[in-house]
């Protein structure tokens, strides 16, 4: 078992006071969603943890949208996330999602609001204050972004992502790994925050068509079909509130990370609880 | 026999291209809405120098055709390092630049570990401690035991590290070889 870092821990509870005190600056309520749920997120990729005939949540995003369609309109939870078959240097099966939605806005909106949550992070254990940049996904990959998702990914983690070592917003991505974004013309309005060589966080302007988030559903459950997975179940909870919730914009920020790029750690086991 | 990537740990050594490596790093990415990856540096069994290799999640690479047999140093003649088999006498020659940095700790009699790729030697490990006198350092400072302040010190086999400052020349010394060099402790001789 790995020994307990003390002294990041201390660094870690200090951030996330710090995360706290400028999310109610900023006006946001916090919540408590439920960990144990009947539907994982929307998310092919993901694989949950199952627990008593459902699962426990890969993120907070259903029960969050549910609570802005209920005229909520700046909220955030701090909760434990569970992802199955993801174990690395920069991932845990229990790690830790601060979440955010912010009603009336879109996704660049959301771009003042992580600068300001990273600054008091940062000023929380002393880390320099990053200097950001922003990049769009196509000049990334030099104009032309590659049509097969293996290709797409496979240039991504081999050649772009190492480059991002410099605090960066990532903008506009492919239409088709819109996820549970709004797509405009053939690009999805959705962001993602590297720092300290890290993915950080994943931020659209929110989806509210019921008819295409329930299209969504189906495809995605037919790509898992296809690959060999179980398909994760429709959730009508979301897509009733997806009809009825504000424009609004939402970002999940791994708060382990986030404590990793501010204090140098290289694993994310020196920044939490070993079990 | 294959490996898969999520059988990578550091050290593990696979076959890819039909070249002999050994993993020193690996990471598993899942990049934002995407599959799962492991990247990894690979140091190639042959020449030592280190490449970059991103693999997908499930793919697999090969066992590579080696073996290791525990060896003596023997002797350097500039450009290649011989070692010896005890038991069978046989004696093989290793070129110095795959050794790079290890070749400092070899000191005659030293058992090592030597590695054959396809019935070649190719590469030889270390063991994880050497024992080694101090040829020359610094005159020692008695009184300080704590051993947080460093000097420099030559030792026996030619590596220069660094060392507590009560230590004196022809003291003996424990010498962990893993990490480029590194005291240990003193030895009673």
């Amino acid at each position: 078992m790995s020994p307990i870092d003390a002294t990041r821990l201390r660094q870690r509870a200090a951030i996330v006071q710090a995360l706290r005190c400028q999310l109610a600056d900023d006006g946001f309520l916090e919540l408590h969603p439920p960990v144990l749920v009947t539907g994982p997120a929307l998310e092919e990729t993901l694989e949950p943890v199952r627990a008593d005939g459902g699962y426990l949540h890969t993120s907070p995003e259903f029960a969050l949208k549910r609570a802005l369609a209920a005229g909520l309109p700046r909220i955030y939870a701090i909760t434990p996330c569970f992802r199955e078959e993801e174990l690395g240097r920069h991932h845990a099966r229990e790690f830790t999602l601060l979440e955010l939605y912010l009603a009336n806005a879109g996704y660049l909106d959301l771009i003042p609001v992580v600068k300001r949550l990273v600054a008091a992070a940062a000023r929380a254990v002393g880390a320099p204050l990053p200097s950001w940049r922003s990049r769009t996904v196509a000049d990334l990959y030099g104009g032309t972004i590659p049509q097969d998702d293996d290709t797409f990914f496979f240039r991504w983690v081999d050649t772009i992502e190492p480059t991002l070592t410099e605090p960066t917003f990532v903008l506009d991505y492919p239409a088709r790994h819109a996820a549970l974004a709004e797509v405009r013309g053939d690009i999805a309005e959705r962001l993602e925050v590297y720092l300290g060589g890290m993915e950080l966080g994943n931020g659209f302007s929110e989806l509210r068509d019921p008819d295409e988030l329930r299209a969504r559903f189906a495809r995605s459950a037919e790509r898992r079909a296809a690959a060999g997975r179980v398909p994760h179940p429709t959730d009508e909870g979301v897509i009733d509130a997806s009809a009825r919730m504000p424009r609004a914009a939402g970002i999940a920020i791994g708060l382990d990370r986030l404590v990793l790029a501010l204090t140098g750690a290289d694993d994310i086991a020196r920044v939490q609880i070993p079990r | 026999m294959a490996y898969e990537t999520s059988d990578f740990r550091n050290g593990l050594k696979v076959e890819v291209e039909g070249e002999p490596y050994a993993i020193v790093y690996f990471q598993f990415v899942k990049p934002g809405k995407g599959t799962a990856f492991t990247r990894t540096k690979l140091k190639s069994l042959l020449t030592g120098s280190v490449i970059e290799r991103t693999f997908r999640s499930g793919e697999t690479v090969g066992t590579p055709d080696v073996e290791e047999q525990p060896m003596q140093f023997l002797f350097n003649n500039g450009e290649t390092y011989t070692f010896m088999n005890t038991e069978s006498y046989d004696q093989v020659e290793i070129q110095g630049k795959v050794l790079g940095d290890d070749a400092k700790f070899l000191k005659e009699n030293l058992e090592v570990s030597v590695l054959f790729y396809k019935g070649r030697a190719v590469n030889m490990t270390l063991p994880n401690f050497i024992e080694a006198q101090v040829v020359q350092t610094e005159p020692a400072v008695k009184g300080n035991t704590s051993g947080n302040v460093l000097k420099n010190a030559t030792l026996d086999c030619g590596a220069e590290i660094g060392v507590p400052i009560f230590v004196s020349e022809g003291d003996w010394l424990k010498v962990d070889t893993r990490d480029g060099g590194s005291y240990v402790s003193r030895l009673q001789k």
